[in-house]
């Protein structure tokens, strides 16, 4: 007990003269040695990048670990989900919404030592249309034309106004990219981020490097390992060993509550963007009925779900829209309270009985629990949920997404503002409202006043007829030594941010 | 005897041909559409079909068969249609590790059931004997990733000693490798272990009532000794039966530790292709494996016919 306590006080001695010594000017480095400061982090994700070209290859894996790290854009979402500037210092906006000045910072240079300019702008954002398969090329269909005005100076035109696309070119399709950076994206991507990538093992790991020649702050952390797990107990198993430092986003929530008991580690609770959706078939003859849907929202119990499916983590939220959007509205959770004798009277009043519906999920924990509650609730109105479960993703997206071969399923939508997205009548929701879609056609191209009301307008007219049952918001939950300052707590965008942890 | 060894590389071949036809078979009837999965959700029904003939996907059954296959017999296992690298690398590097992690377990089992199993053979009908019979009986009925678990409760999370999961390469770090290895190499090769101790004991006892024993007895050896110089050997052909089957088992338990313990090998390479319907590397895997446990009962057969010359006439 002694000898531990001297050791501690020899350790706090160090420490202090180290950062002393860092207040003077001397690097403390990256070394490891006791007393200084430990400069290495090891994170443990779930989902896997089968490779690191996210210009060709969907899913949230490759943007999660490269966007704001190795690749940069224009600008970036905070943690808040607000826009702020990154590559370009500041930007103006025409009054008619059509033309943005973007000035650029002076100095970047891309990991390969080629320079960053408004070429570099032109560039990227023209390649998009032509090259890119995956991650929404569609959304930078608004850009008329780019020029480069001067090496610090970009000018974007639009065809119309709109005030998604902004938003857009915080993600994945707003990356900076340099003609001699292209040639191996699946395995060595070039960008202006904080760090470069030094390996990749495809199903284990994903080790960063700080970008020595970096043009902004330096990140505390110099070497990053990303580890890839397929379980989560085996995630949180490697935390509370030591192996790891940081999960971001755990996905079985009862693992959460022995970790909150625990001083040597923290528990951050935020806010996703990842709508677990109740998504019902519009355009099936079961559903085509709006009463039929509210019915259905009567019926559920939506905290009950989230009780079994989530141990109880969770917002419940009523519409397609987190709270860290600006058209959030709290009062739709409210919307649909639960009553089943309600549910009864709107089902015989639509003279539906003994309705059987193709209850199709994905093989995942969170939809498998929660369908289980569904189907009994739904059973107590007089309607019998058949609930098949399918390999997710490859039969699910082939069965249900593409095929509309379904009345009702259960699966959370992770992507960011993805509420128009969901009211397109070729969308696998099968939502056809012409209202809804002009709505939100209107609100892009509104000044970003009305833009918040007109879109507030559309998600809560999609709530009123019952689009999908938006049972709740998956909460963001890291896990980290305690040590460790500025662990991101909200994912309001694809990006897992790594440039503001520091210990 | 050359005909013997023809006839068997014939059949050999012949089964690696049929195995290849099955794998693709069943493969191409998988539900499911590689192209979407490359895309995502936010890509459209024409750019999925773009996408698709990009892929190959859209070509007759028996053009990609051939195709395949062609390649593979040069060696040339194609290149992933997920992480757009050569496959052939990628399950070189994972069978290293699962063979690793396999032929470890198997040399745990050995040196804890060997001893065992002749020590609870001696020990027979006493007390001891009994209890060390019992807790072999333990050992067959847990499973080995509910093995996994526990070891990785106590000697990771509770002690702190070992790491939870993970691979590290062995020229990378040799300690770390060590570190790494041997909580799997223990969970894969605990129930192994505890069923070749059971096959020991039994194989033991058989060979100490035959009669070459008694006669070895009757010239004056110990029961120890006469077991050791003429019992031994015997007591091992039956045991390298149920080895050799156990390697093939060993190889399908180690998909479910590589899992739980979150280590890159072929088991964990084989789950996440056939999850993104990488098909050309998925074909590859299965079609090694397949040739591996082949080779493996060929390499078991030579076994015997070295430990026992009975078997050499036999044929």
């Amino acid at each position: 007990m002694r000898a531990h306590t001297r050791r501690s006080l020899f350790a706090s001695i160090a420490t202090v003269m180290v950062a002393s010594m860092a207040l003077v000017g001397c690097s403390a480095g990256s070394t490891t040695a006791e007393g200084e400061p430990d400069t290495s982090l090891i994170v443990g994700l779930l989902a896997t990048p089968g490779n690191l070209d996210y210009t060709t290859t969907a899913g949230a894996a490759i943007p999660q670990a490269l966007l704001y790290n190795v690749y940069e854009g224009l600008v970036k979402l905070d943690n808040d989900g607000t826009i702020i500037p990154l590559l370009a210092e500041s930007w103006t906006v025409s009054d008619d919404g059509l033309v943005y000045d973007f000035l650029l910072h002076d100095g970047v240079t891309f990991s390969d030592g080629s320079p960053f300019t408004a070429e570099s702008v032109k560039f990227s954002l023209e390649r998009v249309k032509d090259n890119w398969t995956a991650n929404g090329p569609a959304y930078l269909d608004p850009i008329a034309s780019i020029e480069a005005v001067s090496d610090t100076e970009a000018r974007i035109t639009l065809s119309k106004p709109s005030n998604s696309w902004l938003f857009n070119m915080s993600g994945p399709v707003g990356t900076m990219f340099t003609e001699s950076g292209l040639k191996d994206l699946a395995t060595a991507p070039v960008g202006t981020g904080p760090y470069t990538v030094s390996s990749f093992k495809t199903g284990d790991s994903l080790v960063l490097a700080a970008n020595t020649d970096y043009w902004g702050e330096a990140p505390y952390m110099t070497d990053v390992t990303l580890r890839y797990f397929t379980d989560a107990t085996a995630q949180t198993n490697a935390l509370l060993s030591g192996d790891i430092n940081f999960i971001s986003g755990i996905s079985q929530f009862q693992l959460v509550d022995q970790f909150k008991s625990n001083a040597d580690f923290q528990v951050l609770e935020g806010a996703s963007t990842g709508e677990v959706t109740l998504s019902m078939n519009n355009a099936s003859d079961a559903f085509s009925d709006v009463r039929v849907r509210q019915a259905v929202m009567y019926a559920i119990d939506r905290q009950a779900v989230m009780d079994t499916a989530n141990s109880g983590y969770g917002l419940l939220i009523g519409s397609m829209v987190p709270p860290t959007d600006p058209w959030y509205d709290k009062d739709l959770a409210d919307l649909y309270p639960y009553d089943p004798e309600k549910a009864t009277e709107l089902l015989d009043e639509a003279g539906v009985s003994d309705l059987s519906v193709a209850f199709k999920i994905p093989n995942l924990p969170y939809a498998v629990a929660g369908a289980q509650v569904v189907k009994d609730q739904l059973a107590k109105v007089g309607i019998t949920a058949n609930v098949t479960a399918l390999e997710f993703p490859a039969v699910w997206l082939d069965d249900v997404f593409s095929g509309h071969d379904y009345d009702m399923s259960l699966i959370m939508h992770s992507e960011p503002r993805d509420v128009s997205v969901f009211a397109a009548p070729t969308y696998y929701a099968g939502y056809n409202s012409p209202e809804v879609m002009s709505k939100f056609a209107e609100a892009d191209a509104a000044d970003p006043a009305s833009y918040i009301e007109l879109m507030k307008e559309a998600t809560t007219t999609m709530a009123e007829e019952a689009a999908a049952d938006w049972l709740y918001l998956q909460p963001a939950i890291s896990l980290a030594d305690a040590d460790l300052l500025g662990v991101p707590k909200n994912t309001p965008s694809l990006a897992l941010d790594l440039s503001t942890i520091a210990r | 005897m050359v005909l013997v060894v023809l006839r068997r590389i014939g059949v050999f071949a012949t089964t690696v041909v049929v195995a290849s036809i099955v794998t693709f078979l069943m493969l191409s009837i998988l539900p499911g559409n590689a192209a979407r999965i490359a895309l995502g959700v936010q890509a459209s029904e024409a750019d999925v079909a773009a996408q698709a003939t990009r892929m190959g996907l859209d070509r007759p059954g028996i053009v990609r068969y051939v195709d395949w296959f062609g390649h593979v017999l040069i060696g040339d296992f194609g290149t992933s249609t997920v992480s757009r690298q050569p496959i052939g690398p990628e399950i070189t590097d994972a069978l290293g590790i699962t063979v690793t992690l396999v032929l470890t377990s198997v040399v745990l089992a050995l040196l804890f059931a060997i001893p065992f199993g002749i020590l609870t053979a001696v020990r027979q009908r006493k007390p001891d004997g009994a209890i060390l019979s019992g807790i072999s009986q333990i050992g067959v009925a847990v499973p080995g990733f509910l093995a996994g678990m526990l070891l990785v409760t106590v000697f990771a999370v509770t002690l702190r000693w070992l790491p939870a999961g993970g691979w590290v390469d062995p020229g990378e770090d040799f300690g770390g490798f060590l570190e790494h290895l041997i909580l799997p190499a223990i969970a894969l090769g605990s129930v192994q272990g505890a069923v070749l101790s059971r096959y020991v004991r039994s194989s033991v006892l058989e060979v100490m009532r035959e009669d070459f024993i008694r006669t070895a007895r009757a010239k004056g050896l110990g029961a120890g000794r006469a077991l050791f110089w003429h019992g031994l050997r015997n007591a091992a052909v039956p045991v390298m039966t149920v080895l050799g089957l156990q390697i093939a088992t060993l190889l399908v338990g180690a998909v479910v530790i590589e899992r739980v313990f979150s280590i890159p090998g072929l088991g964990s390479l084989l789950l996440d292709k056939v999850a993104l319907r990488d098909l050309p590397a998925v074909q590859g895997i299965v079609l090694v494996l397949v040739v591996f446990v082949l080779a493996l009962n060929f390499l078991v057969d030579l076994a015997f016919t070295v430990i026992d010359p009975r078997l050499r006439s036999a044929r």
